[in-house]
């Protein structure tokens, strides 16, 4: 009796409105209780709304667009069926289309990148890039570099002059006297 | 399950385009079953599926239009449907009715069709919990009058489109089976590879996301579908008192009636 008492769920009733064994236990609950009946009463209206609704939905379309897709059918079952290895190749083709699709494009951009961007290219410059690759060209000179020699006691120096953007440099590069042990 | 005649809805006062099957003469001949039918198409008949067709394309076409929401989808969904029970027609063993074997497909295209063009879907409920929420429960609310008459409201009609349209694809699935095929639970779980707990937590879940969607309008129902539900029009535009307070009180009463 006291289980009898307890309120009916929601699960319950649904299981009620659609037919499902629920027992009696739970039916007469539900037939003591206005509020669950009341539920059990909307359940069955949405359904009838739904089923209603979606069966209208299907009576409005044109017997003609039905007629047309009686037409691809019929050409469909008239047409050869390709069997075998082919015919399991279109098929996955068919299935996976846009999937290779997009693949074989970023296969092909990426492809592409790698072409431009190989090591041993002259450097064009990304395309795309604004002003391209950085100039790493040597700065003009100014004047031709003064080269002095200068041999001392046991090496041999060279004194270069040099004239450029950047003012005048002095290079003093010392050579030590080729030297044979022994000699 | 329970086998229902070709897209005849349980809809009083609307009449159904396909009230009867394609396949009946108007002679009163016993037109022929479906198992013959099939047999017929399976020893190369064209007519013999072409009667399939005519019998079930619109009912077909319902389902697929319930999962898959576009009208030019749907007709791809039941062409594609068609055209594989045609091929497989020898492996159809009969055990099941024409149409049950016929839907299964259908339902399969379609559920295929919305993981290929998969949209944004509504967020999902847990769907291992069975419990209803305890702050969400089904509302007891109730169209007055006849629900079926109510279908001649545009704005009713329109309101269940954009409801359906909300749901989850999963739990939208469940509620077309359910409330148009009729399937079980049990059925509807194995069709669609899940546990029954599943089933119900979709459906319970589906059919509360409705109600929410709907309820402004059982609650405050235009002057038009008050119309619609009781049966009569004059006067009820031109009236200044507001719907729902002329309908309310006749509600639930009406409503219990009808069990």
């Amino acid at each position: 009796m006291m289980r009898d008492r307890k309120a009916v769920t929601d699960l319950e009733l649904m299981e009620h409105a659609d037919g499902e064994p629920t027992g009696a236990m739970a039916a007469g609950r539900i037939a003591r209780d206005p509020d669950a009946q009341a539920k059990v009463t909307s359940i069955q209206q949405m359904s009838e709304l739904v089923r209603g609704h979606l069966e209208l939905s299907a009576d409005a379309v044109h017997d003609a667009k039905f007629a047309a897709m009686w037409h691809r059918i019929d050409e469909q079952l008239e047409a050869p069926r390709v069997t075998g290895l082919w015919a399991s190749l279109a098929g996955w083709f068919d299935r996976y289309r846009g999937h290779v699709i997009t693949g074989a494009v970023s296969a092909g951009a990426v492809a592409a990148l790698a072409l431009v961007l190989r090591p041993g290219v002259p450097d064009r410059g990304i395309p795309g890039l604004r002003g391209g690759a950085i100039d790493v060209r040597p700065v003009a000179l100014r004047a031709t570099p003064e080269i002095d020699l200068h041999d001392t006691p046991g090496e041999s120096s060279t004194v270069i002059n040099l004239e450029d953007e950047d003012g005048h440099t002095t290079v003093i590069w010392l050579t030590p006297a080729d030297t044979v042990e022994g000699i | 399950m329970t086998e229902r005649r070709a897209c005849v809805p349980n809809v009083p006062s609307v009449v159904n385009k396909v009230g009867q099957p394609a396949s009946i003469p108007a002679h009163g001949r016993d037109p022929l079953d479906d198992h013959e039918l099939v047999l017929g198409a399976k020893r190369g008949d064209r007519d013999a599926f072409k009667t399939l067709f005519e019998r079930y394309h619109r009912r077909a076409y319902a389902l697929a239009l319930g999962v898959v929401r576009h009208p030019d989808d749907a007709l791809d969904v039941v062409q594609e449907a068609f055209i594989k029970a045609h091929r497989y027609l020898d492996k159809f063993e009969g055990n099941a009715g024409f149409y049950t074997w016929l839907y299964r497909i259908v339902m399969n295209l379609a559920i295929d069709h919305l993981r290929k063009h998969r949209r944004e879907n509504p967020v999902e409920l847990d769907e291992t919990r069975l419990e209803t929420d305890g702050d969400e429960p089904l509302l007891p609310r109730i169209l007055g009058g006849n629900p079926g008459r109510a279908l001649h409201d545009k704005q009713l009609r329109a309101r269940i489109d954009l409801a359906l349209d909300e749901l989850s694809d999963n739990h939208r699935s469940v509620l077309v089976m359910r409330e148009l095929e009729g399937l079980s639970y049990e059925e509807m779980a194995q069709a669609m590879g899940c546990s029954k707990g599943t089933i119900m937590s979709r459906l319970f879940h589906a059919r509360r996301n409705m109600q929410k969607q709907l309820l402004d309008l059982i609650d405050h129902p235009s002057a038009e579908l008050v119309a619609d539900l009781t049966g009569g029009r004059s006067g009820d535009a031109d009236d200044d008192t507001p719907a729902n307070e002329e309908a309310a009180p006749q509600r639930a009463p009406a409503a219990r009636s009808r069990r």
